[in-house]
C-alpha cells in the first residue's frame, strides 16, 4: 500500500510543469509521443484516471454534507421565517447581531459550554477509573465490562425517561435511597430546581457515556507492554505513583479521541432533554440544540434556527479541528 | 509491472466504475415508478389518484380508536377512495409541525392533515397554503359563532372542526373534595379555587395535581385565571396583541398562579399530566386542571365512576364560558388528491362523521344537532354547557390563540416563570412578546 501511494507521488511529481511540455517520454510509449497533445497527457495522468473513485463520493459528500452547510449559513444571513419561500436577496448578519441582546440564547450557550466541559471532563475521569480497575485482573471482568458498556447502548428516549423516574422528588429511587439512608437534607427536587436541573442532566449523561471512555482507555492500557509496569515496579514506584507517572502519560490519545467523541455527544443531547422537557426546558437546561429546534419548528424563524445552527456547528468544529489537526501532524491522517 | 500493462486494468477499472454509475442511476429511475405500482401508493404528482393521505398524531389508545371510527365512517360513505393513514405521533402535535412545515415548503402537502383552528394556521394563510373550504361545509347553521370565528381566522372557513375539547374545567375527587369541606360549584372566582387548594392542603391532601416539567401546564391554568378574573374580553385583547394596557391584570393574575403552585404535588416537575391526574384517581390529590381529555383517564380507571368518585365543575370565574380545544382537518394548496380531499372535508362537517369520532375522543361534536345518544353523561353535561354558553374562546397553550412564534415565546415565558415564579419579570416577558 504503501508502496503504491509513492509511486502515485512521484507520478504526481512528475506531472509538475516544471518538468516542461516535450518531456514526453514518460507516459505510455508510442501513444503519447505520436499523440503529443496536452489532451492526450491528460488522459493519461492520474488525476484524470483516478477520477471515478473518488469523485462521486466527493460529489455526493460535497452536495449532501458541506452544500447543505453552506446553505444553512446562506439562509441564516436572510430573514426568513414562515412558510414563505426565502428571499436571497438582502443578506446580512442581523440574525447573529440580536443574539447577544437575547436572553434565551445566553443561557441556552452558556448551558452548552458547561454541558460540553463538565460532562467530558467527569466521563473521562469515571472512565479512566473504571479501566484501571477492571485492567487489574479481576474476576467477571467481561461481566463488569458489559454493565459498565450497556448504557450507551440505549436510546436517548428511553434513559430521559427512566431518569425522570429516578429523579421523582418524591417515589423516585435516588430521593428514596437518600432518605433511607438518613440523609433527608440531600433530597432534592433535582429536576424541578433551577440549581440542580443542569447537574442532573449531567449526571445521567455521565452514566450513560462513562462506559464508553472505560473501552477506550482500556484498548490504551492493553497497549502498554508489561515491562513498563514491571520497570516502574522495580524502581519502587508504588501503585498510585506508577499510574500517574507512567501510565497515564502514555494514555493521552486514547483521552484525545474519547474526549472527542464525548464532547460531540454533549453537543447532541437534544433527544434526552426534548424528551423530558418538551421544547421549552426553562433557561436553566435550554442547549443550542433544543434552541435551534424550537425557534426553526415551533416558530417557523428559520433564519434564526440556522443561526443558532451555524454555531452549533462552529462549537463541534473547534471540537475536532484541532485534533484532526494534531492526527494531521502526527502523521496519522 | 509496466505502464502498459497496469493502463488497461486502469481503464477496465475505468470502465466498470462508470457502467455502475450509469446502472445505478438507471435503477434509480427504473425503480420508482414499478414500487409505486406494486404498493399502489400513486403518489408520483400526477394529482389524479384515489388514496387520501392524512397526517395525524392520533396514534395511541382512545385517540387512536376515536380516528379509525372517523375513517371507517368515511370509507362507508365514499368506497371510491381509500385513506392512507400516515401518522406524525408525538403528543399534541409535537412531531407533526416539523413534517408538515417541509412538505408545505417543499409544494408537496398530504391530501389533508390534523391541525388546531385560528391563529395555528397563521403561517399557512400567510403562505396561501391552504385553500378556502366554505362550500365543503354542510349545514354553517348548525355551529356556534365562536366555532365558525375560529374556523375562519381571515374571514374564509379554512379548516372544517372535527372536535371540541373544554379547558375550563375543574376536575376533582368526590371523597377527597367531600371530607375537606369545600362545595366546588359554590366557588366563584379563582381567588375561591385557591381557598379550596389550602382547605386540600390543611386536610393532608395535595391541592392541585399538576404538572411544571413542560411549561403548556401552568399556562393554560394561567389562561383560566386570566378569563376568571377579568374575563373573555379582557383575554380577547391580550390576544389581539394589546398586553400593554392589561399590565396589572396580567400581574394578578401571575400571582395567584405563583400562591397556587405552594398546593402542587411534591414532583410536579418530573412527572407527565397523566401521571399528576393519577393523583386524583388514587386519592391523594384534590384537584386536577386540565382540558376534559383528563376526563379518559379517570373513565379507564377500575371502580372510579362519574359522579360518584369524580367530578368537574366549570374552572371558578368562567361560568358563562366555553374555553375550546379544537381539532380540524384542513384543504392544504398544490393538493395531491383534490377530489378525495374535498369528500374527506365535506365528510368531517357531517353529524355522521362528528357523532362516530367524539364519544371515543372524549369531546363534543362542534356541531349543535348532533345527536347526544351514544355520548357518556359526562360529556352530554358538557354538551348542554356548551350550548348555553354565552362566549366561547380559545386557547393559548393549544395553539387557536396566538400564532406559532407568539404562542411558543409564552410557552417560553411560563418555562421561566415555573423556575423563578417571578411575577414582575414574567409580566413584562408576556407584554414584550408582542
Amino acid at each position: 500500500m504503501g508502496f503504491d501511494i509513492d509511486r502515485l507521488r512521484s507520478r504526481v511529481g512528475r506531472r509538475d510543469p516544471d518538468s516542461g511540455a516535450d518531456d514526453v517520454r514518460t507516459d505510455g510509449g508510442t501513444e503519447a509521443t505520436t499523440g503529443g497533445s496536452r489532451f492526450a497527457r491528460l488522459k493519461h495522468s492520474d488525476l484524470v484516471q483516478s477520477l471515478p473513485f473518488w469523485l462521486p463520493p466527493a460529489l455526493l459528500m460535497g452536495l449532501f454534507v458541506y452544500g447543505a452547510i453552506g446553505w444553512n449559513l446562506l439562509i441564516s444571513l436572510t430573514d426568513w421565517s414562515g412558510l414563505q419561500q426565502p428571499e436571497y436577496t438582502d443578506l446580512s448578519l442581523e440574525m447573529y447581531t440580536q443574539m447577544p441582546a437575547d436572553a434565551s440564547f445566553v443561557a441556552a450557550f452558556r448551558n452548552t459550554v458547561v454541558l460540553l466541559v463538565v460532562f467530558t471532563v467527569i466521563s473521562l475521569l469515571i472512565g479512566l477509573g473504571l479501566a484501571i480497575l477492571i485492567d487489574r485482573n479481576i474476576r467477571f471482568e467481561n461481566t463488569f465490562r458489559t454493565i459498565y458498556l450497556l448504557p450507551m447502548a440505549l436510546s436517548f428516549v428511553v434513559t430521559a425517561i427512566f431518569w425522570s423516574w429516578m429523579y421523582n422528588p418524591s417515589t423516585g429511587t435516588i430521593n428514596v435511597i437518600l432518605r433511607g439512608v438518613g440523609l433527608d437534607f440531600l433530597a432534592m427536587n433535582w429536576l424541578g430546581d433551577t440549581r440542580t436541573r443542569l447537574a442532573a442532566i449531567i449526571f445521567a449523561l455521565t452514566w450513560q457515556f462513562s462506559g464508553y471512555a472505560m473501552v477506550v482507555y482500556l484498548a490504551g492500557l492493553r497497549a502498554i507492554p508489561d515491562s513498563h509496569y514491571e520497570a516502574a515496579k522495580v524502581d519502587g514506584a508504588g501503585s498510585l505513583r506508577m499510574y500517574w507517572r507512567v501510565i497515564i502519560p502514555q494514555l493521552s490519545a486514547a483521552t484525545t479521541s474519547a474526549a472527542v467523541v464525548l464532547m460531540v455527544f454533549a453537543l447532541k443531547a437534544f433527544d434526552f432533554i426534548y424528551v423530558m422537557f418538551g421544547d421549552n426546558p426553562g433557561r436553566s437546561a435550554d442547549i443550542l440544540a433544543v434552541m435551534m429546534f424550537r425557534v426553526a419548528f415551533s416558530r417557523s424563524q428559520w433564519a434564526y434556527g440556522a443561526a443558532v445552527a451555524t454555531i452549533l456547528f462552529l462549537m463541534a468544529l473547534s471540537v475536532v479541528a484541532p485534533y484532526l489537526y494534531m492526527q494531521y501532524k502526527r502523521g496519522d491522517l | 509491472m509496466t505502464d502498459d500493462n497496469r493502463l488497461p486494468r486502469r481503464r477496465y477499472l475505468q470502465l466498470t466504475a462508470g457502467a455502475g454509475a450509469v446502472a445505478l442511476a438507471g435503477c434509480a429511475e427504473d425503480q420508482d415508478p414499478d414500487d409505486l405500482d406494486t404498493d399502489d401508493t400513486d403518489d408520483d404528482g400526477t394529482g389524479e389518484t384515489d388514496d387520501l393521505e392524512i397526517v395525524h398524531w392520533w396514534t395511541a389508545g382512545s385517540e387512536e380508536e376515536a380516528f379509525t371510527a372517523l375513517v371507517d365512517g368515511f370509507e362507508e360513505e365514499h368506497p371510491d377512495y381509500s385513506v392512507d393513514d400516515n401518522p406524525a405521533p408525538g403528543g399534541a402535535g409535537a412531531a407533526i409541525d416539523a413534517e408538515i412545515q417541509t412538505r408545505v415548503l417543499d409544494e408537496d402537502p398530504p391530501g389533508t392533515f390534523q391541525i388546531w383552528p385560528g391563529e395555528a394556521l397563521r403561517d399557512y394563510l400567510d403562505a396561501d397554503a391552504l385553500e378556502p373550504v366554505g362550500d365543503l361545509w354542510e349545514d354553517e347553521d348548525a355551529y356556534v359563532d365562536g366555532v365558525l370565528d375560529a374556523a375562519a381566522p381571515d374571514g374564509d372557513l379554512v379548516i372544517a372542526p372535527i372536535n371540541i375539547h373544554r379547558l375550563n374545567n375543574i376536575f376533582y375527587n368526590v371523597d377527597v373534595v367531600e371530607e375537606i369541606g369545600v362545595d366546588p360549584d359554590e366557588a366563584d372566582s379563582p381567588e375561591a379555587l385557591l381557598e379550596m387548594f389550602e382547605a386540600a392542603d390543611d386536610a393532608g391532601y395535595v391541592g392541585l395535581a399538576q404538572q411544571t416539567q413542560e411549561p403548556w401546564g401552568i399556562l393554560q391554568f394561567w389562561e383560566m385565571v386570566f378569563i376568571g378574573q377579568h374575563g373573555v374580553d379582557a383575554y380577547e385583547q391580550f390576544l389581539e396583541g394589546d398586553a400593554e394596557s392589561l399590565e396589572s391584570e396580567i400581574e394578578s393574575s401571575l400571582d395567584l398562579v405563583e400562591q397556587t403552585s405552594e398546593y402542587y404535588n411534591e414532583d410536579a416537575s418530573s412527572v407527565a399530566w397523566d401521571e399528576a391526574n393519577n393523583d386524583v384517581i388514587t386519592g391523594d390529590a384534590a384537584f386536577h386542571h386540565n382540558g376534559d381529555w383528563a376526563a379518559g383517564e379517570y373513565e379507564g380507571a377500575d371502580d372510579f365512576e362519574y359522579g360518584e368518585d369524580w367530578e368537574y365543575a366549570v374552572f371558578p370565574g368562567t361560568e358563562d364560558v366555553y374555553t375550546m380545544v379544537i381539532d380540524g382537518f384542513v384543504y392544504p394548496a398544490n393538493n395531491p388528491t383534490p377530489e378525495a380531499t374535498e369528500a374527506f372535508v365535506s365528510y368531517c362537517t357531517t353529524t355522521d362523521a362528528q357523532e362516530r369520532f367524539n364519544p371515543h375522543k372524549g369531546s363534543i361534536p362542534p356541531r349543535t344537532d348532533a345527536s347526544m345518544d351514544e355520548f357518556p353523561e359526562f360529556l352530554q353535561n358538557q354538551m348542554d354547557d356548551f350550548e348555553a354558553s354565552g362566549q366561547q374562546t380559545v386557547s393559548i397553550s393549544h395553539g387557536s390563540g396566538l400564532n406559532p412564534a407568539q404562542a411558543d415565546e409564552v410557552e417560553e415565558a411560563f418555562a421561566v416563570f415555573s423556575d423563578n415564579w417571578d411575577v414582575e419579570e414574567t409580566t413584562q416577558e408576556l407584554i414584550n412578546i408582542f
